[in-house]
């Protein structure tokens, strides 16, 4: 037997309680779904491959004060200084570092006239020893050769030939082409010998993130970033040496910023990793302090009706007719908490969306959020609900 | 319709034995209305839940139309609560949230009644105590005696049998105790059987048959004061 309509009647003329109960459960779905897509927008980030074996990757940076020595020729002497160290795979050095936030991002056409047409992409120079430094995987075309490497110090100047990952290429020539066509840049051609399945530019967090052109090019100066990868395992070995081979050949510089590349990474986002903390103790939080409510208003809402039950029974009821009757109740608050919290969830996500860079709320998680509360509310007045059907009948003619 | 026989109350309480009811004896036949009374604390209140099933005993037998009560298990007794008897409270214990309407309407719900039939009976019983035009006020927002009325008209829609009031007239004044005293002989007329306890020697001589508890114990029998036809036949049936 439903009893729907005098529970709601009952509920509408007591409406407090259940007021509060509505509205708690509404800003719990609005916060914790929101939040919830939050969270998992930025696990799936913080998760997604690079394309670099970040753990046996170092980078570190060599300042140089001494002019009367030409910067690209040391580099070269370091690069092979570097990879005599036991446990060194390859070892390179570079314009810039990627994942570390700092670096350079270019427009390049498909043709050399400027007519304003541009797909923009990160870019680095370094020498025939990138792709195998990098240990990025090269799906089509070749590695660069020494031959393809242009040594020079003037800007102006640029190499024939890039490697480019398939993000870049598939997005200016489209999906799977591009493998031998050229692109420009300041109105120069470049040949695409080589496309990289994955690798990631400076800025890991933009949309433009996957997008990355390697120039066969050295032009060091004086304050030259380095990337070695090694075994993994003798990583941390081989970090410990790589200051004293370097000063040892040439004592006039300084080595700094030694670092592995994952800790690099994590630098970069050390601001998400931050937030994700604090939003899943917010929702930890939330998610207690609405548990104590709803269960201690169920508690409150039930204990003040003892005498009712008392004579509800003697009217008649059965133990289970009682039970029925709060659950009813309670979802009837759950189901009008939740309907609410939908509203201004949405609401939240929009506004969300619009002020932060935050992804569209996903319905999945409203759902997720929205069942977890059903729970609780379930939870919270199974219990006293129990104990209020074993009131004794007598109650209703003891107490005044 | 009721028999007790040896019917034995004790409560617990930490160091304490209570006999609220000891060696109980009485029988009651259809259509009486018959007054208790008998000193604070001597087992009034007791008697009556056990009779209404709100309580259970603790020896002895209580046959209520034939049916061992003691026999019955918690949701059977619920049943036959709803089913036989109608309770008026000291109290009134109508439920706040509901209106008289609603009130009304819980034993029947309990029973499963279709709405049609239930709005009859709800119309039939507020028409009954004169609060017809009032099906939507609040409780709250009637004097005691009306409250009082509305009370006996949800024991009454059940349509039982076997009513049973404790001090149903003990929170009103005189006035309001009469009409609701008046209101009880008119439905006993009607064919309830009518157990009420009272403090009120004026209302007690009222009824037909008085029985006074003392001790726990059924201590005096004012028996068949002559009144009604159900003492009648309870005479007669008695070979009195
Ligand atoms: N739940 C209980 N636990 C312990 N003792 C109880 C309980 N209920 C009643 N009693 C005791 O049982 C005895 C009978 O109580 P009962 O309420 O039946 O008296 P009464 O005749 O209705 O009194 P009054 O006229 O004051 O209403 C009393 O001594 C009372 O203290
Ligand atoms: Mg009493």
């Amino acid at each position: 037997m439903l009893e729907l309509k005098p529970i709601i009647n009952a509920l509408l003329r007591s409406k407090v309680g259940a007021v509060l109960a509505i509205l708690q459960l509404a800003l719990t779905l609005a916060i914790v779904s929101n939040s919830l897509s939050i969270i998992s927008e930025r696990v799936s980030y913080l998760n997604k491959p690079t394309g670099y074996p970040e753990e046996s990757i170092i980078t570190f940076s060599v300042m140089s004060f001494d002019d009367k020595v030409d910067a690209n020729q040391q580099l070269i002497v370091d690069e092979r200084i570097l990879k005599s160290i036991p446990g060194v795979i390859e070892a390179v050095g570079v314009s810039s570092v990627p994942l570390s936030g700092g670096g350079s991002n270019s427009g390049f056409s498909l043709t050399s006239e400027d007519d304003g047409k541009h797909t923009n992409s990160g870019h680095l120079y370094a020498n025939e020893q990138v792709i195998r430094t990098l240990g990025v995987k090269l799906i089509e075309g070749r590695d660069f050769t020494s031959g393809d490497v242009l040594i020079s110090s003037e800007y102006a100047k640029q190499p024939d030939v890039v490697i480019a990952s398939k993000a870049f290429t598939d997005e200016i020539f489209g999906e799977g082409r591009g493998l031998g066509e050229t692109i420009y840049y300041g109105g120069g051609p470049l040949k695409v010998v080589g496309i990289v399945e994955r690798m990631t530019n400076a800025w890991p967090r933009f949309r433009n993130a996957d997008r990355l052109i390697i120039f066969p090019m050295v032009n060091a100066n004086g304050f030259q970033d380095f990337l070695v990868r090694t075994d993994p395992s003798l990583r941390g070995e081989v970090m410990k040496k790589i200051e004293s081979v370097l000063l040892q050949e040439n004592p006039n510089r300084v080595i700094t910023n030694m670092k592995g590349l994952d800790e690099v990474k994590e630098r970069y986002n050390s601001k998400d990793i931050l937030m994700l903390r604090m939003l899943l103790v917010l929702i930890t939080a939330l998610v207690v302090v609405t548990a104590l409510g709803i269960f201690g208003l169920t508690q409150f809402n039930i204990s003040k009706r003892t005498k009712q039950i008392g004579t509800r029974r003697a009217l008649g009821a059965r133990k289970s007719a009682i039970v029925r009757y709060f659950v009813v109740e309670n979802l009837i608050v759950c189901a009008i908490g939740l309907v609410l919290g939908t509203v201004a969830t949405v609401f939240l996500g929009q506004k969300l969306m619009s002020l932060y860079s935050v992804p569209p709320l996903e319905v999945s998680y409203i759902l997720i959020t929205a069942l977890g509360l059903i729970v609780l509310c379930i939870a919270s007045v199974i219990f006293p609900a129990k104990k209020a059907a074993n009131i004794s009948p007598s109650i209703a003619t003891r107490s005044v | 319709m009721l028999i007790m026989n040896n019917i034995g109350k004790v409560y617990q309480t930490d160091m304490v034995q209570t006999h609220a009811l000891r060696d109980f004896n009485l029988q009651v036949n259809e259509g009486e209305f018959i007054a208790v009374t008998g000193p604070s604390g001597s087992g009034k209140t007791t008697f009556l839940n056990i009779a209404g099933m709100l309580e259970g005993y603790s020896s002895g037998q209580y046959m209520l139309d034939g049916i061992d009560v003691g026999k019955l298990n918690d949701n059977q007794r619920a049943d036959l609560r709803n089913q036989k008897i109608g309770f008026i409270f000291q109290g009134f214990n109508l439920i706040p949230d509901l209106n008289l309407y609603e009130n009304v309407e819980v034993p029947l719900r309990y029973r499963g009644i279709k709405a049609a039939e239930r709005k009859r009976r709800i119309e039939n019983c507020l028409e009954q105590v004169g609060l017809a035009g009032r099906a939507k006020h609040l409780p709250q927002q009637l004097s005691g005696g009306q409250q009082q009325r509305v009370a006996i008209a949800r024991a009454l829609a059940g349509e039982p049998r076997f009513l049973l009031a404790d001090e149903p007239t003990g929170n009103l004044d005189s006035l309001m105790a009469r009409q609701v005293m008046e209101l009880l002989e008119q439905i006993n007329r009607d064919g309830a059987t009518i157990v009420m306890v009272t403090h009120d020697p004026e209302l007690a001589r009222r009824t037909p048959r008085n029985i006074q508890i003392v001790d726990g114990q059924v201590a005096d029998f004012t028996l068949y004061q002559g009144k009604g036809a159900a003492s009648q036949a309870l005479k007669s049936q008695m070979g009195a």
